[in-house]
């Protein structure tokens, strides 16, 4: 009986090194990139390689599009496209890492806009000169902010706008109209003012996820914004500021004092206050982007949910400071980088020009929901789409976060005040000392990440 | 270790899985003593070559590469010339025991790991011990025990995540049954969380080697018990326990190193950055190298990490003599 | 007399007499049972519980909408099988599925073999430096993951360069990390398994002139089958569930499922709702073949003594 078990086990074995070798032998994956030179766009027998995120719901439609993607490419220029998809922030970050490290890798890499700055600080990244803008189809057939976070000046840029997914709000037409409210407030003031008068009979006026990952640091950096403050502002960092405070007190202010919000949103992330606007339980959801529209167009408020600008008037005034920008949001969407590294960059540029023109984009926006950053085709989507209006304008009226390799520990920072601040939030009562001595930890945090940077 | 006064004097108490080889027994090969080990002519040394070499290889190289980046200033701006990057010698492992909360985590990690070993023990041997003997339905019993195991840790993380909400099943069940509880994914219940999931998630690891060293208890040994007529305490107590006590042992220390080095269930659970309850070592060392960049700080608090881990691991071991065999050289 | 020849015999009662016979069906049962059936039953059903209701929650998640479960709704508020359908197109889940299994598996058996070997040198020979490795497979269980990516990626590209090949993105080179990563912790398995194994059977093997391969095949192997499959299945589980290195040792082709499951909880920052439904889908889905895997091999885990020992 032994015999038998080791003779079980070998064949086991056995046939599991066969599978692995046959694997290893048939699909064999050759290093991206080949060695020819990198100064034309014939890219007979080359395959560039395009590192982008998975959509998790429209995933066949995104095999399709990658599909259709490179044989459209090869017949353009004879090389192929071979596209890895990664899942979260965290996976493309280890990614790039270890392709800066090791100098091999994808030869274009499709990152978010938040991300673009640090990737400029590796210095693994092209910055496009003229010539290189040329190659993609020219500066100008981008919209304007969405060149906002592609460099820290306009000389010298790494990231080409991609696709564009602005912050806006969306709110409940039935629970505004029911209150008496035309629609939704442009200063923060008067927007809980009328959070207020739609609180009651378990409605809430705002559905906020504190406990999310990304939604709370950029309802900070708005206010600070609106008020005059970047955060960052060339070597300074300004956490540790009157206006930066006073968006935080405004921020925890919501469920504390003025009782807007759903006490259980203390653990909520975005998803979970989207589920809770998308039940009708709360009449304005901020911090809300295109993505949500499958969602909420399968919901019960499917037939009453609108899109508006969150307020771009900062808390405690009724116009706009002097020096404050009106920050609709974040210049959020995704950004193409070309790596330095890649034997095939002018073929990169090629691909580049091919997504951003206008009949790709306009491809994605209609099966993936993306905006596009197509000057033409975003004026096609105005004219098609009305309801949309808000959502372009946020895009038009979105202002770069600093571009500085230390923004990331910054936001990491801002967002760190919020979790540490949660328990007190839960008990009702944000004690203001406590909150100034995070905000003075979290400004040492960001100085002196800022006073790495070269 | 309990003297098996239960048995009869001619046994001699097991160590762990290994047994010493009492006097006199029966059998035409026992009266043999021979040498320990044999010339050093006849060792197969050579068995250990394609562990060793991949060993080598794949952990050890790249440890002094990891060693290497530790006494650098390695962060985004150094990274892509990664070779040249500034000679930092000391300093990011004086500010990683100074300047940063690396033992604050450390003390967060040891603990809540050594609690959550603690728990699983019991659990983990109590499932063996029950598994052991057959009764229909034993095989599925044993391949359902895994499944806490085998479910992906981020899976596991957001179950758990949904079910502490504020709103979630477990503060109403607490409440239905009069007790409030709190917030539990953050302040510090936090800490009570991350133990109770990770208690749920890893206790078939235990449950597993018990399970192996319950297989090398003879039957004789149950015949000789079931003979003396002790009742089924003792009977584990003294005869069976000592049988799992490698295998428990070893099982103690893997445990309690996965558990300090776990970092997706922390970080699903309570997502970067973390309360501060919870703030562990793999978090600190993520944050580091994988969100503010920096490298060579991130590979420093690893390995400090690591020198003050191996001085209670090393007490440890000899303790309960892991690293002994009988009348080996020590 | 008889039961000299299992050598564990040397541990039998001196007193009295012995069963020198081994009565089949229920005395042995009754001999070798170690709980009582009130307690067995408590404990059994006590951990069923424990792992029933999370588990409970998850099926019912699969079932359940995605914004449902944003709800954090424990039954779902609508039902619908579509998720478990929608999963394999949404991700090469199929295809993670085979690449975990091919790598995971062969990871599991070679690991379990070349560790056999290894600490059979260990526990039985004597050698300069042997303690010193041992306790030095230990300290390097407690490396963290995270530090060893980077450094493992830069030896395999660098070895990939060096030798021409790409070693990067094939499942070969996940095979091998995920091999040598659960080469400590098999061995030392393996070595507290060995030590209660007696010398004598392969004392006497010895003398009956075989080499130290045979008695390890022959002697050795079939008697810590228990521990050789212990050794194994954690090897397996380790593959199985790694996500850290597969993300940097592999692409789309040969991404595994552990990879694969990621896209349903990813929280990008564009706000989508994470594909509940799926994930829970998927997750149980990918859990079948390990707990079948295991249904089948955990017959292995008996007393390899008493199932025909080596006699003579």
């Amino acid at each position: 009986m032994e015999t038998r078990k080791t003779r079980l086990a070998a064949l086991t074995a056995g046939v599991a090194i066969t599978v692995l070798a046959l694997t290893a032998c048939s699909g064999s994956n050759s290093p991206s990139g080949s060695n020819s030179p990198s100064d034309s766009t014939n890219g007979a027998g080359q395959t560039l390689t395009v590192y982008i995120g998975a959509d998790g719901k429209y995933g066949p439609q995104q095999q399709q599009w990658f599909k259709d993607v490179s044989a459209a490419f090869q017949t353009q220029t004879g090389a192929t496209v071979n596209f890895q998809t990664f899942a979260s922030g965290t996976e493309e970050l280890t990614k790039i890492q270890t392709s800066v490290v090791a100098n091999q890798g994808p030869d274009v890499y499709v990152m978010g806009t938040t991300f673009t700055p640090t990737a400029y600080s590796t210095g693994a990244f092209v910055s496009l000169t003229a010539d290189d803008w040329s190659k993609v189809g020219g500066k100008d057939k981008f919209v304007p902010a969405t060149l906002g976070i592609s460099g820290p000046s306009d000389s010298d840029q790494v990231g080409i706008p991609f696709n564009s997914g602005p912050f806006a709000m969306a709110y409940n037409t039935d629970l505004l109209a029911k209150a008496g409210i035309d629609k939704p407030a442009t200063t923060w003031d008067g927007l809980v003012a009328q959070a207020k008068k739609l609180t009651g009979n378990g409605v809430y006026g705002m559905a906020i996820a504190y406990k999310d990952n990304f939604d709370p640091w950029k309802f900070i950096w708005a206010m600070s914004r609106q008020a005059g403050n970047p955060i960052i502002s060339g070597k300074v960092a300004k956490v540790d500021d009157p206006t930066t405070l006073k968006a935080y007190q405004t921020y925890f202010g919501w469920l504390t004092t003025d009782h807007v919000v759903d006490p259980a949103s203390v653990g909520w992330n975005d998803g979970q206050a989207l589920a809770a606007f998308a039940s009708g339980k709360a009449a304005f959801f901020p911090m809300s982007t295109t993505s949500n529209i499958p969602t909420l167009s399968t919901s019960a408020v499917k037939d009453v949910y609108k899109f508006a600008l969150m307020p771009v008037v900062p808390p405690g005034a009724t116009t706009l400071p002097a020096g404050g920008a009106g920050a609709t949001s974040i210049v959020a969407g995704n950004n193409i980088v070309v790596a330095k590294y890649s034997k095939n960059q002018d073929l990169a540029f090629a691909l580049v020009k091919y997504l951003t023109d206008d009949a790709n984009q306009q491809f994605m926006y209609k099966t993936f929901g993306v905006l596009p950053v197509n000057q033409t085709t975003l004026k096609a989507v105005v004219a098609s789409t009305p309801a949309l209006g808000p959502i372009l304008d946020a895009a038009a009226g979105s202002v770069a976060t600093p571009f500085s390799g230390a923004w990331a520990d910054t936001q990491l920072a801002l967002m760190n005040v919020v979790v540490q601040t949660i328990p007190d939030l839960a008990k009702g009562s944000v004690d203001n000392s406590k909150l100034q001595s995070l905000l003075t930890a979290a400004q040492k945090t960001a100085q002196s990440s800022l006073d790495k940077a070269p | 270790m309990p003297a098996s006064s239960a048995e009869s004097a001619g046994q001699s108490v097991p160590s762990g899985l290994a047994g010493k080889t009492p006097s006199g027994r029966g059998g035409p090969t026992a009266n043999v003593r021979h040498r320990r080990g044999v010339t050093a002519s006849n060792r197969p040394l050579w068995m250990l070559i394609p562990g060793g070499v991949l060993m080598i290889l794949v952990i050890v190289v790249p440890i002094l590469l990891g060693l290497y980046i530790s006494v650098l200033t390695l962060d985004q701006y150094t990274l892509r010339q990664w070779l040249s990057a500034p000679f930092t010698g000391l300093g990011n492992y004086i500010e990683a025991v100074t300047d940063s909360p690396l033992l604050k985590s450390f003390w967060i990690s040891l603990s809540f790991a050594v609690l959550s070993t603690a728990a699983t023990v019991p659990l983990g041997i109590a499932a063996a011990l029950a598994t052991q003997n057959h009764f229909p339905g034993r095989a599925v019993v044993r391949s359902v025990f895994l499944i806490p195991f085998v479910m992906p840790s981020f899976v596991v993380a957001t179950v758990w995540r949904t079910m502490f909400q504020p709103d979630g099943v477990i503060v109403s069940g607490l409440h239905s049954v009069g007790i409030t509880s709190g917030l539990w994914l953050n302040g510090p219940n936090s800490y009570w969380t991350l133990v109770i999931v990770e208690i749920w998630a890893a206790w078939p690891f235990i449950y597993l080697l018990a399970l192996a060293g319950l297989q090398s208890v003879d039957h004789d040994v149950h015949e000789a018990s079931a003979l003396d007529g002790a009742s089924w305490w003792p009977k584990l107590r003294y005869v069976i326990f000592p049988y799992l006590k490698g295998p428990v042992a070893l099982a103690c220390v893997i445990a309690t190193l996965n558990h300090i080095n776990n970092f997706t269930l922390p970080f699903v659970l309570f997502g970067v950055p973390a309360p501060e309850d919870v703030q562990t070592l793999p978090f600190l060392t993520y944050i580091t190298s994988f969100e503010s960049f920096r490298f060579g700080l991130g590979a420093a608090m690893a390995f400090s990490s690591l020198i003050l881990l191996a001085i209670p691991l090393i007490i440890y071991v000899r303790a309960v003599k892991l690293d002994v065999d009988e009348g080996a050289d020590k | 007399m008889t039961e000299t020849t299992t050598g564990r015999a040397d541990r039998a009662p001196a007193r009295g007499h012995r069963a020198s016979t081994r009565r089949p069906g229920s005395r042995q049962a009754e001999v070798t049972r170690l709980l009582p059936s009130g307690i067995l039953v408590v404990v059994l059903v006590a951990i069923c519980a424990l792992i029933a209701i999370p588990l409970i929650y998850v099926v019912l998640s699969s079932l359940n909408s995605d914004l449902g479960v944003a709800r954090g709704e424990f039954f779902p508020s609508s039902f619908s099988l579509e998720n478990y359908a929608n999963i394999w197109t949404t991700i090469g889940l199929g295809k993670g599925i085979a690449n975990s299994l091919i790598v995971a598996g062969s990871a599991g058996i070679v690991s379990a073999a070349v560790a056999l070997a290894t600490a059979y040198v260990f526990v039985r020979f004597r050698f300069f430096g042997r303690v010193t490795i041992m306790r030095g497979l230990l300290v390097v269980q407690s490396v963290p993951g995270t530090l060893m990516v980077l450094p493992v990626f830069v030896v395999f590209a660098s070895a990939g360069s060096y030798l021409g090949i790409a070693v990067i993105g094939t499942l070969w080179g996940l095979f091998l990390t995920y091999l040598t990563f659960t080469l400590p912790f098999s061995t030392w398995v393996m070595v507290t398994y060995l030590r209660g194994l007696p010398k004598e059977l392969e004392e006497a093997a010895r003398i009956d002139g075989a080499s130290n391969l045979m008695i390890l095949l022959k002697v050795v192997l079939p008697l810590s089958w228990p521990g050789v499959m212990v050794s194994a299945i954690f090897a397996f589980l380790l593959g199985w569930n790694d996500v850290l290195f597969a993300s940097v040792m592999t692409n789309s082709d040969t991404q595994t499922a552990a990879i694969a499951l990621q896209v349903f909880g990813s929280t990008q920052q564009s706000g989508t709702l994470p594909l509940y439904g799926q994930m829970m889908a998927a997750s149980l889905v990918c859990a079948v073949p390990v707990i079948l895997l295991f249904l089948m091999f955990q017959r292995y885990l008996v007393s390899g003594l008493t199932s025909g020992a080596v006699k003579g």
